[in-house]
């Protein structure tokens, strides 16, 4: 009797630990946040894979299809969205990546890094006038008349939606 | 409205560092985040006062857009913004009214410079140890419009009476589109990837010098190039294959040397290279290049012969740093016009280096080993004025990144050239860096 007593209070507290750590990790999934890769309304783009958009980030593919040329809008050091970048389209650390725009302005191959902006609605504010632009902004900040990308095919708040 | 507040936080923001210069940077980067989250909730504060304020399009095309769609309604978003579009422009004509925070102003010129100071003490006679200043670089880019770009190298190495000044490089670049860009001027001779990769910034590259089989002043290839450049990707999905096809002067009567002020005969130099570098393998690359040219040189030899010249190159490189690995092949096949004699020299090199997980990643040690073969009866490399040698080299070495930006290397070689040569062993010590 005492040996049963025993074993269902440690089912009871492995149950109520795993329910712990499930809410846990639900919390945590749902604070990260999406990241939206928003592009100028004219822009006939609709959708890009990850890989399209690494080499876009990368400054690998300069022009889209209509030859226009590409303008890289990033966000500033201590950004989310730039952490969520650095992390799924770079894979780079913060110096790596300084790194990796000095040797590829060396190359010649562009003339300078991305565009570094202050805020979310500096890279609204880009988007919308260059009409080239590329950008990223927290899925939170879309607003009315912006162009949002598809990556991968899924829209920011869909499953498998890759940037967050 | 948006603009204006955008700006106005910006520059509050780029005001505050200069008070805050005696705190810690991780209080600082902390003060910059709370900022910057302060900004975007005010912004988004603003965006929805003026939503309500105008209509309730706001929360509709959130809903649309954040909902997922059926995946066979290819475009949703696009056609949200149609329908959005004219509700915007005066907005956008708002912004622009106010000027774009991304503007872009031609030329743009933007200058970075390399530096690096050495330290050499070898066994071989007749050397002297000591310091030397390497060599002072200054790299220029500058976007003329949005197709347009300019790259200028400038170098500035010491000299046993004054310092000497050259353009390694000299570049316009008009870009049509991805798959094709053409340029003019002075390159670095894409028949090599450390040539094309590095440059001049020693920094960029892991160890002290350069490869020998294609030094600074050698003449084993032609570093340097002087004439038109076609480049691009070539359509080839995943595989990422790029192209280069170039028209120049090729080698001047002094070998080592392009025909910068002209060339030495009526015959042009090309070269064509094809590499990929797969999507799916970032820092991979493997490629090879031809190069054709006629050379005339000078001093005039006996019959005053000139020489036709393949080079054939390949290339293979993982340069990612855990490990990095880059391996070269070049065969230079050499013909006499006059004689009709030919031969075929070989030069090659592996590196290897690691950068160790321990102590902020900032160790790396090397190996490299490199091998150059000119058969005696080689018709322009074998004579004395266009000499190049046989070479045995291992070259150990070790790294130290003590900032971003900077770097100290020491070095251990062992070198051995020909028959009669003796053996050389040398220490060398360099700090490289960008500024």
């Amino acid at each position: 009797m005492r040996k049963a007593t025993k074993l269902g209070a440690r089912l009871a507290i492995a149950t109520a630990l795993g329910l712990v750590c499930f809410s846990q990790e639900a919390v945590e999934r749902a604070s990260r946040q999406d990241v939206a890769v928003i592009v100028n309304p004219k822009n006939p783009a609709g959708s890009l894979t990850l890989a399209e958009l690494t080499k876009i980030y990368r400054g690998e593919r300069q022009y889209w299809k209509t030859n226009l040329p590409i303008v890289v809008l990033f966000r500033n050091g201590g950004s989310y969205e730039r952490e969520v970048l650095l992390h799924t389209v770079f894979k780079m650390t913060e110096p790596q990546y300084k790194q990796y725009w000095v040797s590829k302005i060396m190359r010649a191959e562009v003339t300078a890094p991305p565009t570094e902006l202050f805020s979310s609605g500096m890279t609204k504010e880009g988007v919308v006038t260059i009409p080239g632009a590329i950008g990223c902004i927290s899925a939170s900040d879309i607003r009315s008349g912006m162009k949002v990308l598809r990556i991968d095919g899924h829209l920011p708040g869909e499953p498998g939606y890759p940037l967050h | 409205m948006l603009g204006r507040i955008s700006l106005l936080l910006a520059l509050l923001l780029a005001t505050f560092p200069a008070p805050a210069q005696t705190t810690t940077d991780q209080s600082q980067s902390e003060m910059v985040k709370a900022l910057l989250t302060r900004i975007d909730k005010l912004e988004q504060r603003v965006a929805q006062l003026e939503a309500d304020k105008n209509s309730g399009s706001v929360p509709q095309l959130q809903a649309q857009t954040q909902i997922p769609q059926p995946q066979s309604k290819q475009v949703p978003s696009a056609e949200i913004q149609q329908n959005q579009a004219a509700a915007q422009m005066h907005e956008h004509d708002e912004h622009a009214q106010n000027g774009t925070v991304a503007e872009h102003h031609f030329p743009s010129l933007q200058v970075r410079g390399f530096g690096d100071v050495d330290f050499s003490a070898t066994d071989e006679p007749g050397s002297h140890s000591g310091f030397t200043l390497g060599q002072v670089v200054l790299h220029l880019a500058s976007p003329l419009s949005r197709k347009i770009a300019y790259f200028g190298e400038i170098s500035f190495t010491a000299q046993p009476t004054a310092y000497s000044v050259d353009v390694e490089r000299s570049i316009i670049r008009y870009d049509y589109n991805d798959y094709f860009k053409l340029s003019f001027g002075r390159y670095h001779t894409p028949t090599n990837y450390w040539n094309t990769e590095f440059h001049h910034g020693l920094w960029l590259q892991t160890t002290i010098s350069r490869p020998e089989m294609i030094r600074f002043g050698g003449r084993f290839q032609p570093v340097h190039f002087l004439g038109m450049l076609a480049e691009g990707h070539i359509p080839s999905g995943r595989l990422g294959l790029v192209y280069e096809v170039g028209l120049g002067n090729g080698r001047a009567s002094i070998i080592s040397r392009a025909g910068d002020a002209g060339d030495v005969n009526n015959n042009r130099a090309w070269v064509a290279r094809v590499f990929a570098s797969p999507a799916g393998l970032p820092g991979f690359q493997v490629g090879g290049a031809i190069y054709r040219d006629k050379i005339s040189p000078s001093p005039a030899l006996p019959g005053n012969p000139t020489f036709g010249e393949w080079i054939s190159s390949a290339h293979l490189v993982w340069a990612r740093e855990t490990p990095e690995f880059l391996a070269e092949f070049a065969n230079v096949h050499h013909r006499n016009e006059l004689t009709g004699k030919i031969s075929d020299s070989q030069a090659f090199y592996v590196q290897l280096a690691y950068r160790l997980p321990w102590q902020e990643r900032k160790w790396k040690p090397y190996y490299r080993f490199e091998y150059t073969h000119i058969p005696v009866t080689e018709p322009l490399f074998s004579l004395a004025d266009f000499r190049v040698q046989d070479l045995v080299s291992s070259t150990a070495g070790l790294r130290y990144d003590i900032s971003d930006f900077a770097a100290f290397k020491w070095e251990y070689r062992h070198t051995k050239r020909g028959p009669t040569d003796p053996q050389v062993n040398g220490v060398f010590m360099q700090t490289s860096f960008t500024f």
